[in-house]
């Protein structure tokens, strides 16, 4: 029949991002079948997501919508299902407040996605439904099965927290800590977070029903464990001492600023927007955005600036 | 009389965390509030940084449209500096920010706004072999079904309102909408080949692009430009024809003043003669563009102190209330009630956005092309110019933006030279200002910068376009361009204020731009 083909052809498809995840060993094709046909037979379930923005620009939600192969609701609506979401949900208004009350009173399993850091010097900076986004984070957080802090903003501070910034914003780990939660906490770092480091920490959490493998900052071991310049195309070059001066040059690009030696992420090994490109490849030093010290206020500079080593922090005057 | 008030926070499916506020008279808005609720103050954070950060850091401002801060402050620092990027440098940067502006475009029609029109559950009924609708339709069925506490979500709930009748055309726009999902990532590749990847795109540079154009990256830029020129000339029109038919009176609702600024955008590959035209229509007449016209008054934002008008650069520091000041502020009647500053042109309140850049372009008489588009969009559709002020004409201007950018991305794609680097060196200088204004698809967006006798950054100001449509009131106590929209909408049902959602998003506002 038609739609059994449909439907086959339509599961491939969903299974291409669990490959483009690096998921496979997770979930192979036949266990997808197999879950299609009888979810409880392979303790398959889909959780329940909400996914809060804090101080953000939204850029982590844009590039999750990136997921190849197949629409980012075929996805949600498979693997998980999405209570709420500010950019994608039709419930607006009051029936926003409602939602996540209810939920918080459920006492249901959920998984709590937080994008953009939390501003707990000033909590008026960031407002949703009459209350700081604190009150919110703080309500949702203590009640979810886990919390994932998908990029920068929220797994160290990023862009919020930089230096001469006067919100006082937190990471979700630090005002976890603060606030005395102990829900587990996955930080997907990356400014803005990869798509596929998001599919596969949920594929893992609907597989195993637990957290993946994760460092001492709380990153899943899968993608952080090598730093950009340990598997930079470039790598050669820096051993041969085959330094760049100028943009457009081959060689390495430390001496005009690159951070992949002080940063954590696989964004060299499989790229962005589906690998179509990476920075370095783009002949851009990487600018260090998935780092704990993103934004550095120097991130690219000439070969004749009077510049500091890169890593060294510029004093502000 | 009876009056009522009708607050909506959040308003979802837009950038950020926007609240509003109308009081409503007879049914119909008497008075309007608009407020930005989300402050980070990265724009005086940059004072002290390198300048060249501002390239990266002004885009993580907004993630939806970070390609407009990256060549806003290009320009600005190229400004200061005497330079301009060569032909290629030029092209690049355009075959990135052109790709850009078209998947916002898209964006913000299926993601965020078309859900205002179109009816989802007429996926019901659905009885062809389509995998996606398919899927949906056994999903939303099966979610209804369920003893979910929110079933179908994220689709429902939703206001109740006078969707889409027609069940084709639903369908076709349903299908649309989960299909454009795959060609905004496509878009965003398109972006990544030369920009390095997508959203944030690092590879713009003062000086041009450091990405090396090689036949590889631009034949498959080509191919997919073409997959995307497919999608937007039968799917997206369609849509956005069949919405424009089936809602005649959106082209009346959402009038605002009728104001429009815009900024020259998207040049050939001297960095001269733009795609579209800059300048202001006020009461229909159009003039050049005057930068010195711009200021700035927070009067009504949460900043200390009433700042009257105030010129970009005017002000080095903005103190932002506390929290109790905040809270004392929300109590008053007339308090302060947003995060966004109220910009101002020639002290006269602007609109800008697609519906600016299209009737500005027009009035200029500087492209052709877009008058005849024009012309026949409103002979098909039996509208005028001045209804470009108004829910739909935004949303047809958004359509106009992208067939015309996508027909200039095919021809600059072409005269990019393969192997030659678009992109050169300028040391830092310093004690100057620099000035860069281009279109973010939201509208007008001007970043000024000032460099110390070090060469760091010494001032920087960002205006935004969505500062100039959801800026509260200034000194004067003139509504912004969005309140101005909202006031005078009759509104069916206070507890399903669809009305006042679909004026606000046809907006587009970004919130976290606006505030910065
Ligand atoms: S370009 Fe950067 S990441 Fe690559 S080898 Fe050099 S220092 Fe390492
Ligand atoms: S190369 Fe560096 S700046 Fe680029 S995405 Fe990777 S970590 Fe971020």
């Amino acid at each position: 029949m038609t739609i059994t083909l449909d439907r086959r052809k339509f599961l491939q498809r969903i299974y291409q991002v669990v490959l483009a995840a690096g998921a496979a060993p997770l979930l192979s094709f036949e266990e997808l079948l197999a879950a299609e046909a009888n979810p409880s037979s392979v303790g398959w379930s889909r959780p329940d997501l909400v996914w809060l923005q804090g101080a953000s620009c939204s850029g982590c939600s844009t590039s999750f919508l990136n997921v190849e192969q197949i629409t980012i609701l075929d996805f949600l609506t498979y693997f998980s299902r999405v209570l709420y979401h500010p950019n994608l949900s039709s419930a607006t208004g009051t029936q926003v407040p409602q939602i996540l009350n209810k939920l918080a009173a459920a006492n249901k399993p959920y998984i709590l996605i937080l994008e953009g850091a939390i501003p707990v010097a000033m909590p008026h900076a960031c407002m949703m439904a009459h209350k700081p986004i604190s009150e919110w984070v703080n309500l949702l957080a203590a009640k979810a099965s886990a919390c994932i802090a998908v990029g920068t903003c929220a797994a160290s501070g990023g862009v919020a927290k930089m230096a001469g910034t006067l919100t006082g914003a937190a990471s979700l780990d630090d005002f976890l800590k603060q606030r005395g939660i102990k829900t587990p906490t996955v930080n997907l770092p990356a400014c803005p977070m990869h798509p596929e480091h998001l599919v596969y920490t949920l594929l893992h959490f609907i597989k195993s029903k637990g957290l993946p493998d994760l460092d001492d900052a709380r990153r899943p071991r899968q993608f952080f464990t090598h730093s950009v310049h340990e598997r930079c195309p470039r790598y050669p070059a820096f051993q041969a001492r085959d330094f760049a001066l100028r943009i457009g040059e081959e060689g390495c690009l430390l001496e005009l600023g690159c951070q992949g030696p002080v940063t954590y992420n696989d964004c060299v090994a499989s790229g962005y927007n589906g690998n179509t490109n990476n920075c370095v490849r783009a002949g851009h030093p990487c600018i260090g955005c998935a780092g704990e010290l993103f934004p550095r206020a120097r991130l690219y500079h000439t070969h004749d600036d009077p510049a500091p080593a890169p890593g060294v922090i510029v004093k502000r005057s | 009389m009876t009056a009522t008030k009708i607050t909506v926070d959040p308003l979802t499916r837009v950038e950020g965390h926007l609240k509003f506020e109308t009081r409503i008279e007879n049914g119909v808005v008497a008075s309007a509030r608009t407020s930005g609720m989300l402050f980070r103050g990265i724009e005086k954070a940059l004072i002290g940084y390198d300048p060249r950060t501002a390239l990266q850091l002004t885009q993580r401002v907004c993630g939806v449209c970070p390609y407009a801060h990256a060549e806003a402050a290009a320009l600005a620092l190229e400004n200061a500096m005497g330079i301009r990027p060569n032909a290629n440098g030029q092209l690049l940067r355009n075959l990135i920010v052109g790709a850009y502006q078209v998947q916002d475009c898209l964006f913000h029609f299926y993601q965020l706004s078309a859900l205002d029109f179109i009816d989802v559950t007429a996926v019901l009924e659905y009885r062809g072999a389509d995998p996606g609708l398919t899927a949906m339709r056994d999903w939303v069925r099966a979610e209804t079904r369920s003893q979910r506490i929110f079933p179908a979500a994220p689709f429902l709930p939703r206001y109740k309102g006078d969707f889409l009748k027609d069940r084709e055309a639903n369908l076709s726009a349903v299908h649309n909408y989960l299909e454009s999902f795959t060609v905004m990532a496509s878009l965003h590749k398109m972006v990544a080949l030369f920009g390095g990847k997508s959203p944030h795109p690092v590879a713009i540079e003062a000086g041009g692009v450091t990405t090396r154009p090689t036949i590889n990256n631009l034949a498959q830029y080509r191919t997919l430009l073409n997959q995307v020129e497919r999608f937007v000339h039968s799917c997206y029109r369609e849509d956005i024809l069949a919405v424009a038919k089936a809602f005649p009176g959106y082209f009346k609702e959402g009038r605002g003043y009728g104001n429009f600024l815009s900024f020259p955008y998207f040049p050939d590959s001297s960095g001269k003669n733009h795609l579209f035209a800059g300048g202001a229509t006020i009461v229909g007449r159009h003039t050049a563009l005057d930068l010195n016209a711009i200021t700035e008054d927070h009067t009504y934002s949460y900043y200390k102190n009433k700042s009257g008008a105030v010129k970009p650069l005017g002000a080095n520091r903005l103190e932002p209330l506390d929290w109790q000041e905040f809270q004392r502020e929300e109590q008053l009647p007339d308090g302060k009630y947003s995060w966004s500053r109220a910009p101002r042109y020639g002290g006269k309140v602007m609109e800008t956005g697609a519906a600016a850049r299209v009737v500005n372009t027009y009035h200029s008489g500087r492209n052709p092309a877009l008058n005849r588009l024009v012309d026949q969009l409103n002979r098909d559709l039996g509208i005028g110019l001045k209804d470009y002020n108004s829910v739909l004409g935004r949303h047809l201007s958004r359509y106009i933006t992208v067939s015309l950018l996508l027909k200039r991305l095919k021809e600059q794609v072409e005269q990019v030279q393969p192997g030659v680097l678009g992109f050169s060196e300028k040391e830092m200088p310093r004690n100057v200002k620099g000035i860069g204004i281009t279109e973010a698809s939201r509208g007008a967006l001007g970043h000024w910068v000032e460099i110390d006798n070090k060469g760091l950054i010494k001032n920087y100001e960002m205006v935004m376009p969505t500062t100039w449509n959801m800026g509260p009131r200034d000194a004067t106590g003139q509504p912004g361009a969005v309140e101005q929209m909202l006031i005078g909408t009759r509104i069916a049902d206070p507890a399903n204020p669809l009305e006042l959602a679909r004026i606000v998003r046809s907006a587009d506002p970004c919130i976290a731009c606006s505030v910065h």
